[in-house]
């Protein structure tokens, strides 16, 4: 099996007459690094940078772009603006038909829950049921006239057993 | 070359231009409607709004009946693959799968195309076949209303029950069903690519049911159930009914049947329908005894009978041609029309019927109210049965004068009860307090008997309870009146009467300002223990006594009764029962039709007893002491002594009393106070010693 630098090395052989610099190159790897990969192109040339002060040029002052500028930018402005006020109701309104209908939706379930607690609390105070636990706990019904509401705002019992 | 091409260019853009405007008039103006038609159903979606059904309530509004919002999945079995749909559903719904396997598969071979799979889904249910039901098109899911009762068996008989769909099919569900049905409301809704609404386009808004109040009270309804299961159990009963009347208003505070149903659970198919029979309503009976108190009134209203007056119940026994009638108590001869009364005598009663006459019995029959509906909204009233006076035999006018030969519903009874305690009002019954918060109007009530003979009739059955067949409906702490009543339950087959009874007490307390009246109806008892002062009395005393507390009534007598005024203690004194021997074979009342007829005009022409008008006034609950004068036979049966009623409350001293003293002190005397401000006591009205009224109110102002 042919390894990745023999791969290359034979696309080398391959490519045509190699030039004067890939030659001094591929000798110069030869001897330095058998293992390094083939030469990038142009990768013997070398960037430097080279610092250039424009500083002095000055850009020549154009009141009519200006002003054709901020003219595009107000009419931009107007224009989103306008936009804006347009479609701004039509937008609100969706979005307040959204949480209209979700507060529907919370309304009739908060009512159906309601009514369901309705039942269940109908269903624990009735009669059959709270004979049973006053059965259970041996209590009976008091005799006529025997009850009498207390006056006022009491804190726990609001009426008494004589 | 180049304008060539601009040319070519321009062609295009023009042609193209020329197609999208084509494209456009086409879409927005020649189709214009029918894509948007299109677009809308897409975009919209109508949303019914469910409108509950009606909650009835009791008069303190605890709530009988109400509706709930349920959700119920539903596939057609004939398009399903019942193994899939089975392991899905049983999956998705937490349903046993084998057994849903076989509902769908039974559902499927009757080529049944509906089959109800669970109600009542919860939320994550229905969301899970919401999600489903865009790919399977077999399930679909439904938002209907379930109907519940929340006290299961309590007055199910008043309520009815609803079907599956919601409506009525009997008790007041049935009758009231329009009034309590709601009209469901619909949103057409606009909604977004996820279905979720944004605004309503148009929008029918939904009615909800007209919500009821009635005038039923939730906890006398479950005490007369309770008391008259008891009682049917106890008697070897069939069936038996309880109604509690305000006698004023004419208000039903409980209607009870037995036996009885759960209206929870749906009426299955070859199901017993006795047990949802009102038998309070639906079911005549035989009164019996009872009945009496129509003939004694008519007797004072017509003639000059007095409570005084000597009837001679000859030895309790009297013999019209081929028929003879016997009396429970045998040996009474002359005594009073009290003492008659009060001891249930057939033969005195037979005597003052005939004293009265065929046409006036039959008038004052019909202007108490029987023969007629009384015009609850409950279906399927009877209106019992009074002959037309022309179908009146020779011997009706002494069948009728103790209950025979005319049939009557409990209800009709309680009626007949409170035109005694109104003082001859006759009261038209109410069942609904309040339509949605409207209050329903009281029907005026109207005069059938005069006030002196409606008092007078109310002391003689103070009298039933005190020294006659009542005494086991003696109140603790209240005085009462009512008379007994034990009919012979005529037998279709053999065509005679038989020795089950239809027992009854018909009642009210107190006597002076009756607030309740109760009505107890036992049918099929057997023996001395099926009597009405036997079976029915005891409940009577039960139900009324916690209908006086119920409703706060001030107790009018002590609380400790001696037990020398227990005068009718043995069963021989509760004996009541209507014995007679039918000579001719005559059709009974309960098994004719209206339209049997048989016209007999019959004349009142039997000899009466001696009309000897007593010396001294005897009225219902007084003692007797004077001496009868007896025309013929043994010395009459007098009245046993009753002690003289307790003088009158008076109204205690509170002033100086601080509030709660004066509470303590008003309860254990029974009497109600209307306290103003704080402090103690500095003024009373009525004044301390001042006769204290039946019902009054002691007014005591506080200050510091």
């Amino acid at each position: 099996m042919a390894t990745l630098p023999a791969f290359f090395k034979k696309n080398d052989s391959t490519a045509g007459s190699p030039r004067g610099g890939d030659a001094q190159t591929k000798r110069i790897r030869a001897v330095r690094d058998p293992f390094q990969l083939r030469a990038l192109p142009h990768e013997h040339l070398f960037l430097h940078k080279k610092q250039i002060d424009n500083s002095r040029l000055v850009r020549e002052a154009d009141p009519k772009s200006r002003g054709a500028c901020w003219s595009a930018i107000g009419a931009a402005c107007v224009l989103a603006v306008l936009l804006t006020s347009a479609f701004a109701p039509s937008v609100a309104t969706t979005i307040a038909g959204y949480k209209l209908e979700a507060l529907r939706i919370e309304e009739r379930r908060l009512l159906e829950e309601r009514r369901g607690l309705e039942l269940q609390e109908a269903e624990l105070l009735s009669p059959a049921r709270l004979d049973q636990l006053a059965q259970q706990n041996n209590l009976v019904a008091p005799s006529s006239g025997q009850v009498f509401h207390l006056e006022g705002k009491p804190q726990g019992a609001v009426a008494m057993a004589k | 070359m180049v304008e060539r091409r601009l040319t070519c260019l321009a062609v295009i853009v023009l042609v193209w231009g020329a197609a999208i405007l084509k494209n456009l008039i086409s879409l927005q103006i020649l189709h214009h409607r029918e894509y948007a038609v299109k677009a809308r159903s897409i975009q919209e979606v109508e949303v019914e709004i469910p409108a509950p059904r009606g909650t009835i309530f009791d008069r303190d509004g605890h709530p009988l009946a109400m509706s709930l919002a349920t959700r119920t999945a539903f596939i057609n079995p004939m398009k399903v693959d019942i193994g899939v749909a089975s392991d899905l559903l049983g999956y998705l719904l937490h349903l046993d799968r084998g057994e849903l396997y076989l509902k769908i598969k039974q559902a499927a071979d009757a080529h049944r195309g509906y089959l109800i799979v669970k109600r009542q889904l919860t939320a994550e249910e229905y969301d899970n076949l919401l999600n489903l039901k865009s790919r399977l098109d077999w399930v679909s899911l439904s938002n209907q209303s379930q109907r519940h009762y929340p006290n299961g068996m309590l007055a199910a008989h008043v309520l009815g029950a609803v079907d599956f769909e919601e409506k009525g099919n009997a008790g007041i569900e049935k009758g009231l069903d329009a009034e309590l049905r709601g009209t469901p409301g619909h949103i057409r809704l606009l909604t977004d690519v996820h279905r979720r609404g944004i605004a309503p386009q148009t929008t029918i808004p939904a009615k909800p049911g007209t919500s009821l109040t009635l005038t039923l009270d939730e906890r006398l309804q479950f005490v007369a159930e309770r008391e008259i299961a008891l009682a049917v159990t106890a008697h070897h009963a069939v069936s038996g009914s309880v109604v509690v009347m305000k006698p004023d208003t004419g208000d039903i505070l409980a209607m009870a049947s037995y036996p009885t149903f759960d209206p929870n659970i749906p009426v299955e198919r070859g199901e017993d329908a006795q047990p949802r029979m009102n038998h309070a309503f639906s079911v005549p009976f035989e009164p019996g005894s009872v009945f009496k108190v129509v003939t004694y009134s008519a007797g004072f209203e017509t003639t000059n009978l007095r409570p005084e007056t000597a009837i001679n119940c000859n030895g309790g026994k009297l013999t019209f041609g081929i028929r003879t009638i016997h009396d429970s108590h045998a040996g009474m001869w002359v005594v009073p029309a009290a003492t008659a009364f009060a001891k249930s005598s057939n033969i005195g009663a037979i005597q003052v019927g005939l004293k009265v006459g065929q046409v006036n019995m039959h008038d004052y029959m019909v202007r108490l109210g029987f023969g007629q509906k009384t015009g609850l909204p409950l279906p399927g009233e009877s209106p019992g049965k009074v002959y037309r006076l022309e179908r009146w035999g020779k011997t009706s006018l002494a069948s009728v004068s103790m209950g025979q030969e005319v049939s009557v519903t409990t209800l009709q009874l309680a009626r007949l009860a409170s035109v005694i305690a109104t003082g001859g009002l006759l009261v038209k019954p109410r069942l609904v307090l309040k339509r949605g918060d409207v209050a329903e109007p009281v029907a005026a009530p109207v005069r059938v008997l005069k006030p002196e003979n409606a008092i007078t009739m109310r002391q003689m059955m103070e009298g039933v309870v005190l020294v006659g067949t009542g005494s086991r409906a003696r109140l603790a702490g209240y005085s009462s009146g009512g008379k007994t009543g034990s009919a012979q339950i005529y037998d279709y087959a053999s065509k005679h009467y038989t020795h089950t009874y239809n027992g009854s007490y018909m009642g009210f307390a107190p006597i002076t300002n009756p607030q309740i009246v109760v009505v107890v109806t036992l049918n099929g008892t057997h023996g001395e223990s099926g009597f009405g002062g036997s079976s029915a009395a005891p409940v009577f005393k039960v139900v009324a006594g916690e209908a006086l507390r119920v409703f706060d009534v001030p107790k009018d007598l002590p609380e400790n009764i001696p037990g020398r005024t227990l005068v009718a203690s043995n069963p021989e004194d509760l004996n009541d029962l209507a014995i007679a021997d039918l000579g001719e074979s005559r059709t009974n009342i309960l098994e004719e039709s209206e339209e049997a007829e048989s016209a007999v005009v019959g004349q009142a022409g039997y000899p009466l007893g001696p009309p000897a008008n007593l010396a001294a006034p005897v009225y219902g609950p007084r003692p007797v002491q004077t001496a009868v004068p007896v025309a013929q036979g043994p010395p009459a049966v007098a009245a046993a002594p009753v002690p003289a009623r307790p003088q009158g409350p008076r109204v205690p001293n509170f002033r100086g009393m601080t509030m709660r003293a004066v509470l303590a002190e008003a309860a254990a005397k029974g009497l109600s106070i209307l306290p103003d401000g704080s402090g103690v006591a500095r003024v009373q009205s009525p004044p301390p010693g001042a006769p204290l009224h039946q019902g009054e109110r002691i007014r005591v102002q506080f200050a510091r």
